[in-house]
């Protein structure tokens, strides 16, 4: 569980990063992060990570606060999986690269193969496991990103913009692999990302952040078939709930839609 | 330009292109990753196989000559490109510097040099910054940098391999909106690899879907739309607007125009009798 | 008052041989209007910092010197010579223009092109692997590494940074490459370079390096 209270933070030009942010993100929530660049999004998350310390307020790491913590102490409760895969390849295997976690922590060999196994197949990275990580296809490397932070086990995945630079099919692919660790395995998802699309087909919970401050704190489908002023907040609605919204019925994504507006028995 | 074959890497990446792209045309290549999307982009500007190796088979004519022996640089007056590291493509360390940087190569004379880098900079949005440092730009100003100093060569086409890959949806809608400016105002060929295709339908004229190293589809939007869409597997390449008229346009053997934004496809289908009011459980 | 890439680079030369055969008074003196000229020109953080790591650095080499056997004395002199040589670069990267210093050294000094961009490319990159580094170790962090126990294990953190940095490095370079030469990067790139205008200042500047070079022959005189 994740908690913000009454954060501020700004880097030492003086600008403040976040301003007054109150959430609180429970075990098994898959939470879309959102907002325009530079809205504090990616700050948030590195405070909960303690990769940064906030000037006031409280971060509670499952009831713990994380100001005397650094993020080697949170490794096995939050996996953070970074924005560009080349930079967070430490090893030349894929096994070791996802081993890398569970031997800092000096685990057991047995531990290690067993860890380093069930991540491998999460993300279906398993015959690649004797490969070498940078001639990996950009997708893969991807998955191999999240395989590594998941290598010790946490509780909750941060993700930073994984669906950047992906074509559509690897979108989706990549968003199963979360969904099956959300509903099979309760992991606990915040996703960092400007694709309105996967938020409202994947995420359950919205949280917009506009200049650092918290401006909407709801369901996708209320955020982008309502009234709120998305665009104002950097945001895009995406095609099937603009559709929706026209024609007064419920789509979660245009298949949803056609089959509403063509009087389709469901 | 059109180019039968081309090799690359002895691993055979396009095959059997036959390729025209019209002259002052908006072209969009869409495909899935690994494509090559960008060798293709590679090709048209020259660099392969000459700068970067490989081999190929057939003729890659671009503006009416063969690029056959020509030096990479003398083609990047004539097609400028941006790749998606733009950050890398930047050499110098001023604004002013980065553009007249080219044309100082070339051997403009320094008045024109000083003309063209401050028209250049204006028309991107940058006036009169030649003197700011690399560093005092943001992300999306140094991409615009880069694009300045293209444009001061002035180029008839210019090739950009997924432009916003990394950006929000605002800085994505500025950009596009001035790479149409520019098409307008100056008439430049523009092709650009994208997979966030809903930021160019507004601008494109043509489309170019690769599959597998070969062209699977080439026309106007037009033309591409509705042949694209009867394929199952391309569909999926196209902009989810026109996938939406295609799965209409299916189940009903209604006739849809060529939907550029949304608000289009919401004043056609209420126009035409759609309405909704089953309210389907999400 | 305005001194071209060129003096500089004869006077932070002349700098180092003056170390050498000037007395260790005016060794000294020059050290004082070194250190003016520096915080006259930027007196920030970063100016500080750098004059500190020479300082620090020579101090390193002093002590080192003392424990091979050489007198307080004799090591001090030579820290000082050490610590007014690097001043002198110090000095001239801090006055001029890279462009200006490579430009000088294509046009006068007959460095091949490709060299001389170097000094640009390398200072174009720096901030860009600053940055990259800073995530890398972040990732390993993520991954538990820890920072606290040692300042060796601290050290030791770093190493993993190297890899991924120099790939990265390459496939940046590749690019920059095919961008310089899609520019067409070559030959005339610094003669098309305007040139800088040689001014009074720089004909002073040389008149006193070629008196103080000459210093072993005139002084006698004035014994």
């Amino acid at each position: 569980m994740l908690e913000a209270k009454n954060i501020n933070f700004s880097y030492r030009r003086g600008v403040p990063v976040l301003q007054d942010i109150n959430c609180k993100i429970d075990d098994g929530e898959f939470v879309a992060l959102l907002g325009h660049n530079g809205s504090g999004k990616t700050t948030l998350t590195r405070l909960f990570m303690a990769l940064d310390h906030p000037r006031s307020g409280q971060i509670l790491v499952d009831g713990n606060d994380v100001v005397k913590m650094e993020p080697a102490d949170l490794a096995d409760k939050i996996g953070y999986v970074f924005q560009n895969p080349d930079l967070q390849i430490l090893a030349d295997t894929v096994f070791e690269e996802v081993a890398y976690g569970p031997r800092v922590k000096k685990l057991t060999e047995d531990s290690v193969k067993k860890q380093v196994d069930d991540a491998l197949e999460a993300m279906e990275l398993t015959d690649l496991s004797q490969s070498y990580p940078r001639l990996l296809s950009f997708g893969q490397k991807r998955r191999l990103g999240v395989a590594s932070a998941l290598a010790l086990g946490p509780k909750t995945l941060i993700l930073d913009e994984i669906t950047n630079g992906q074509d559509q099919a690897e979108k989706v692919k990549m968003m199963e692999y979360l969904q099956a660790l959300n509903e099979k395995q309760g992991v606990t998802i915040v996703l960092i990302t400007h694709d309105m699309d996967v938020v409202r087909r994947y995420a359950r919970r919205a949280l917009v952040l506009t200049d650092g401050k918290q401006v909407f704190d709801g369901t996708p489908k209320d955020l982008f078939e309502g009234s709120y002023p998305v665009e104002n907040w950097g945001l895009r609605r995406p095609l099937a709930s603009v559709l929706a919204a026209a024609f007064q019925v419920s789509a979660g994504n245009c298949h949803e839609f056609c089959a509403a507006v063509t009087k389709e028995a469901k | 330009m059109t180019a039968p074959v081309i090799n690359f890497n002895e691993k055979l990446v396009l095959r059997d292109i036959n390729l025209a792209v019209e002259k002052g045309s908006f072209t969009v290549v869409i495909g899935p990753s690994g494509a090559g999307k960008t060798t293709l982009c590679k090709a048209i500007t020259g660099i392969v196989p000459y700068y970067m190796g490989g081999s190929y088979a057939g003729d890659v004519e671009v503006l009416g000559a063969s690029t056959k022996g020509k030096r990479v640089s003398d083609l990047a007056l004539k097609v400028g490109l941006m790749l998606e590291d733009y950050e890398s493509q930047l050499v110098s360390l001023t604004a002013g510097e980065e553009v007249a940087f080219s044309l100082l190569n070339h051997g403009f004379p320094a008045e024109e040099v000083k003309e063209r880098t401050s028209k250049a900079l204006e028309d991107v949005g940058l006036p009169g910054r030649e003197d700011y440092q690399l560093d005092e730009l943001s992300g999306g100003q140094r991409q615009r940098l880069l694009l300045a100093s293209v444009l001061a060569v002035h180029p008839e086409i210019i090739v950009l391999d997924e432009p916003v890959s990394a950006m929000d949806p605002d800085g994505a809608e500025s950009l596009y909106a001035l790479l149409s400016k520019i098409h307008q105002e100056y008439g430049t060929t523009f092709v650009v690899v994208e997979h966030r295709v809903e930021f160019v339908l507004p601008y494109a004229t043509n489309f170019i879907a690769v599959k597998d190293g070969q062209i699977a589809a080439a026309g106007t939007c037009e033309e591409v739309a509705d042949d694209v869409y009867a394929d199952p597997e391309l569909r999926v390449l196209l902009p989810e607007l026109w996938q939406v008229r295609g799965e209409l346009a299916a189940k009903t053997g209604a006739q849809f125009s060529l939907w550029r934004k949304p608000a289009d496809a919401v004043d056609e289908l209420k126009a035409q009798g759609f309405e909704g009011g089953v309210q389907a459980h999400a | 008052m305005k001194i071209t890439a060129f003096s500089w680079i004869i006077i932070t030369l002349a700098i180092t041989a003056w170390v050498f055969i000037l007395p260790v008074k005016a060794v000294a003196t020059i050290l004082v209007l070194q250190l003016v000229l520096l915080l006259y020109v930027k007196h920030n953080r970063m100016m500080l910092a750098a004059i500190g790591g020479l300082g620090v650095f020579t101090g390193m080499m002093v002590l080192l010197q003392m424990l091979f056997g050489s007198s307080l004395t004799v090591s001090l002199i030579g820290g000082l010579r050490m610590l007014v040589m690097t001043m002198a670069f110090l000095c001239m990267l801090s006055t001029t223009k890279i462009q200006d210093i490579a430009k000088t050294l294509v046009d006068r000094f007959h460095l091949p092109v490709e060299y001389a961009f170097m000094l640009t490319t390398a200072l174009r990159f720096v901030p860009n692997f600053l940055e990259d580094s800073s995530v890398t170790l972040d990732a390993q962090s993520c991954r538990g590494y820890s920072n606290r126990a040692n300042a060796l294990q601290h050290l030791l953190s770093y190493v993993v940074v190297i890899r991924p940095l120099v790939m990265r490095a390459v496939a940046k370079s590749e690019t920059l490459a095919l961008s310089m030469e899609l520019k067409g990067f070559g030959a005339n790139t610094y003669k098309n370079m305007p040139r800088e205008q040689f001014t009074l200042w720089d004909l002073l500047a040389l008149l006193v390096v070629v008196v103080l070079s000459t210093y072993p022959f005139w002084a006698k005189y004035f014994q």
